[in-house]
């Protein structure tokens, strides 16, 4: 892979001015709107829609939290132990009388924010080391062979083992995500990479002294977008359930704060007195992951020029 | 692959339903079983079917760690003596009498003779003293260890007597006589490595699966006639509450040790019953490390002992199974003082006022074991009463075990909440050999000389039930309340979920369940 991205010539010269070889740029343009309008009308109809709308309502319920919730999520109500759904409490009360509404907004913030730091930066890694593989064979091995290593761990266990290092909390969830998510990205994208850059057009762009970093602008990358789609819209959805794995075990977002996961967790033991207080949180996940699932679906048939 | 026409599908059902029709009767559960007895009276035979939530640790045999390890102290082991619930009296077991002398510095027992271990030995002096030179050992952690360090003379000479000399005077050896089981003196080094668990209990352990379940058979030669009813028991390790319940309710189990008090509440009352072990109280309490931070302060931990609401942890997590104390004695307990237990009920006021006296404090963490949903509420519960009187608190909950080796190394920073025990003995045990309060090193990192001189005096009267001991005791409750480096905020009475189909099911005072007398076929 790295050969075709240097700056030397089939020959073994070095091939002089990228200026020489500027491609035909309105082409070019026009193959990247062409995928752009392909992904946007994926995302506007079928599927697509219905996993941005559910994805929506949720995002909206979770910034609009503060607005929406009654109570604080943090208020202890004096008397309103396991209440049932009705009155003054949407969903009831937990265990030392907090609002299960208030709490399950709030506990969607908190999935936000580990979402949407998590997945992104450890996309960011891998995608960087991907690239980094690009500049020699030694170091694609390398990064490769860090790649096996954080693969080999499972994801629990990996969670577990860095929560007793830095203890439990918020970003020790994004930090596990970001960490796990990291080779995932980095594969899919030098994976990308390597079935672009064996293209012909890609080799001759080499041949004629195409800089590295404009083939991997021109060529590479935007070939890569949406592959690296896709898996970004997979990952959300296994985040949530990494999330909601570790608050399970205890191990993820710190009391009091809430979380869907910590939420589920604590619910179960008290369904008998208060279904709603499992099930809330419940449901959030569920239509998150689903509403993902179909994001990722849409993207990846439009990829494949599936209609 | 051939096709299943209609005819042989209709006759193939009807065969398999003819063949259920003419077993089921064939079938029978381990309550059918069971003989039956006279009219209304016990039934010998059948298997009662147990669950637990946390299995056997061997080596912690001797801590009564783990519902797993009480189960089979409490079914396969047996002590000297034995308390009844409500008191700290001894009563007859395997020592049928004894003598103190007058100087307190030697008990004569003598043993109870026919007795046989599950391997067919008899019982004798030798393995008294064998016993409690292993709960002495420290690699035992056994909580009463300084009690048996200080037993420094054995007289084993005669095989149904023996005299223990003491170093000083014990008020709690009893105490100790109650806690520490008989083991084989040849399977000791077994017993560490969980391959063996040989004592003079009425079930022996017939085997062990990690994990999974712990199978007890009866032991044809106990020394109590006609006993065991059950010819054994099954013990599953179910380590998830709501699996535990379902179990219960389902009918796989008659007796679940581990369920909530909520879903204790929740069971219907005609099909099962809450056993709540009177005399195996335990305690709540919130403690602090003194050396750390404003903690070291006084007037901080004072602030803290008024800002929480105890009556509402005994309403809303315990759901009324147990009572608010200021101190760790039960009400029965000699200790116990009704003014002093009283002394920090909740006052907002002078717990803000405590607060402004002291200006700045920082965030303190607040450390407890994760997993335990009445350490949880508890700690939710604190750490908003603290919040209220301007105190922050950060939760910080950790694993169950690292939790205990941070506990008994001293290691926990700020303050934490968890279970204690021993204040249903002698109260001087209490300040003697729990972790929490132990006068020479307890978790709180607490030294005070005044303190650990009333400790030991306690502890050096022969008669610790007598009135010397309880002004004495008295000295330590108000030393306890003075320094608050633990703030003791409700006793909390365990409770088991029982079929009505088991009857006579006991409990010992560090609850272990007896099933000696039980037996299936009722209700």
């Amino acid at each position: 892979m790295t050969e075709l991205l240097t700056r030397t010539g089939v020959d073994g010269t070095v091939v002089p001015a990228p200026a020489a070889v500027e491609p035909d740029r309105p082409e070019e343009a026009a193959a990247a709107s062409r995928t752009r309008s392909r992904s946007w009308r994926a995302l506007t109809r079928g599927r697509g829609l219905v996993g941005l709308v559910l994805l929506g309502l949720v995002v909206l319920a979770g910034l609009l939290a503060p607005v929406l919730s009654p109570w604080d999520p943090l208020q202890q109500v004096p008397g309103a132990n396991l209440l049932r759904p009705g009155g003054d409490h949407l969903l009831g009360t937990d265990q030392v009388n907090r609002d299960v509404w208030s709490r399950t907004l709030h506990g969607i913030r908190a999935d936000l924010v580990v979402l949407a730091v998590g997945v992104p930066l450890g996309a960011l890694a891998g995608s960087l080391l991907a690239l980094l593989g690009t500049l020699s064979g030694v170091v694609d091995v390398a990064v490769q062979r860090l790649f096996d290593l954080l693969l080999s761990f499972p994801t629990l266990v990996f969670a577990i083992a860095l929560t007793a290092v830095i203890g439990p909390g918020t970003w020790t969830v994004v930090t596990v995500i970001a960490v796990l998510e990291t080779p995932v990205f980095g594969r899919v994208l030098r994976s990308a990479v390597l079935t672009v850059t064996a293209q012909p057009y890609v080799e001759a762009s080499v041949a004629m002294g195409a800089p590295r970093r404009w083939v991997l602008r021109r060529h590479v990358l935007p070939n890569a977008r949406d592959p690296l789609a896709v898996q970004l819209a997979l990952s959300l959805s296994l985040a949530v359930f990494v999330e909601g794995a570790m608050s399970f075990l205890g191990i993820g977002v710190r009391p009091p704060a809430p979380s869907l996961g910590s939420l589920i967790s604590d619910g179960i033991g008290y369904a008998e007195s208060n279904v709603a207080y499992v099930v809330a949180p419940l449901v959030v996940v569920v239509v998150v992951v689903l509403g993902l699932q179909l994001v990722a679906q849409a993207l990846g048939r439009a990829a494949r020029g599936v209609r | 692959m051939t096709r299943l026409d209609r005819r042989t599908f209709l006759a193939a059902t009807g065969a398999g339903l003819a063949t259920t029709l003419l077993t089921l009767p064939g079938c029978r559960s381990a309550v059918e079983q069971a003989s039956a007895g006279p009219a209304g009276g016990p039934t010998h035979g059948g298997r009662i079917a147990a669950g637990i939530l946390t299995d056997l640790v061997p080596a912690n045999f001797f801590t009564n760690s783990s519902l797993g390890v009480t189960t089979v102290v409490g079914l396969a082991f047996e002590s000297l003596i034995r308390y009844p619930n409500d008191t700290v009296e001894p009563t007859p077991r395997l020592a049928t009498s004894w003598e103190l002398a007058e100087d307190g510095l030697a008990l004569t027992l003598e043993l109870r003779r026919g007795v046989l271990f599950h391997n067919g030995r008899e019982f004798t002096s030798a393995d008294v003293e064998s016993s409690i030179r292993a709960y002495a050992d420290p690699r035992w952690n056994g909580q009463l260890r300084r009690t048996a360090a200080a037993i420094t003379f054995f007289d084993t000479s005669e095989p149904y007597r023996v005299t223990l000399g003491f170093e000083h005077p014990l008020g709690n050896v009893f105490d100790l006589l109650d806690t520490v089981p008989v083991v084989d003196a040849g399977s000791l080094e077994q017993l560490a490595t969980g391959e063996a668990f040989v004592g003079t209990g009425p079930f022996k352990v017939t085997s062990w699966e990690p994990g999974t379940a712990i199978t007890f058979d009866r032991h044809e030669g106990y020394w109590v006639p006609e006993r065991p009813y059950a010819d054994g028991v099954d013990v599953r390790v179910i380590t998830d509450a709501t699996s535990l319940l379902s179990s219960l309710r389902s009918g796989q189990i008659q007796l679940a040790n581990g369920l909530s008090y909520l879903d204790l509440d929740n069971l219907p009352s005609d099909a099962f019953e809450v056993l709540t072990a009177e005399g195996a109280e335990q305690q709540l309490y919130v403690g602090t490390d003194v050396t750390a931070g404003s903690l070291a302060d006084v007037r901080l931990r004072r602030a803290i002992a008024y800002a929480v609401d105890r009556q509402r942890v005994v309403d809303e997590v315990l759901r009324g199974g147990g009572y608010p104390i200021n101190l760790p004695w039960p009400r029965y307990s000699s200790a116990f003082d009704e003014a002093r237990n009283e002394r920090y009920a909740r006052d907002v006021a002078a717990a803000r006022a405590l607060v402004a006296e002291l200006g700045e404090i920082e965030t303190i963490p607040y450390t407890y074991p994760v997993g335990n949903p009445l350490v949880e509420a508890t700690a939710a519960i604190v750490q908003a009463d603290l919040a209220e009187v301007g105190i922050t608190v950060e939760l910080d909950p950790i694993d169950q075990a690292q939790f205990t080796k941070r506990l008994i190394g001293a290691e926990l920073e700020g303050i934490w909440t968890t279970f204690h025990s021993w204040a249903q003995y002698t109260p001087s045990t209490l300040t003697v050999s729990a972790y929490p309060f132990n006068a020479a090193k307890n978790a709180s990192n607490y030294r005070s000389e005044e303190y650990a001189e009333h400790a030991d005096a306690a502890w050096r009267i022969p008669d610790g039930a007598g009135p010397e001991a309880v002004e004495a005791y008295g000295e330590v409750s108000e030393d306890l309340l003075e320094a608050l480096f633990l703030i003791e905020l409700a006793v909390v009475l365990p409770r088991y979920g029982i079929s009505r189909r088991l009857s006579g099911v006991d409990w010992t005072k560090r609850n272990e369940i007896l099933l000696t007398d039980a037996y299936l076929g009722g209700g």
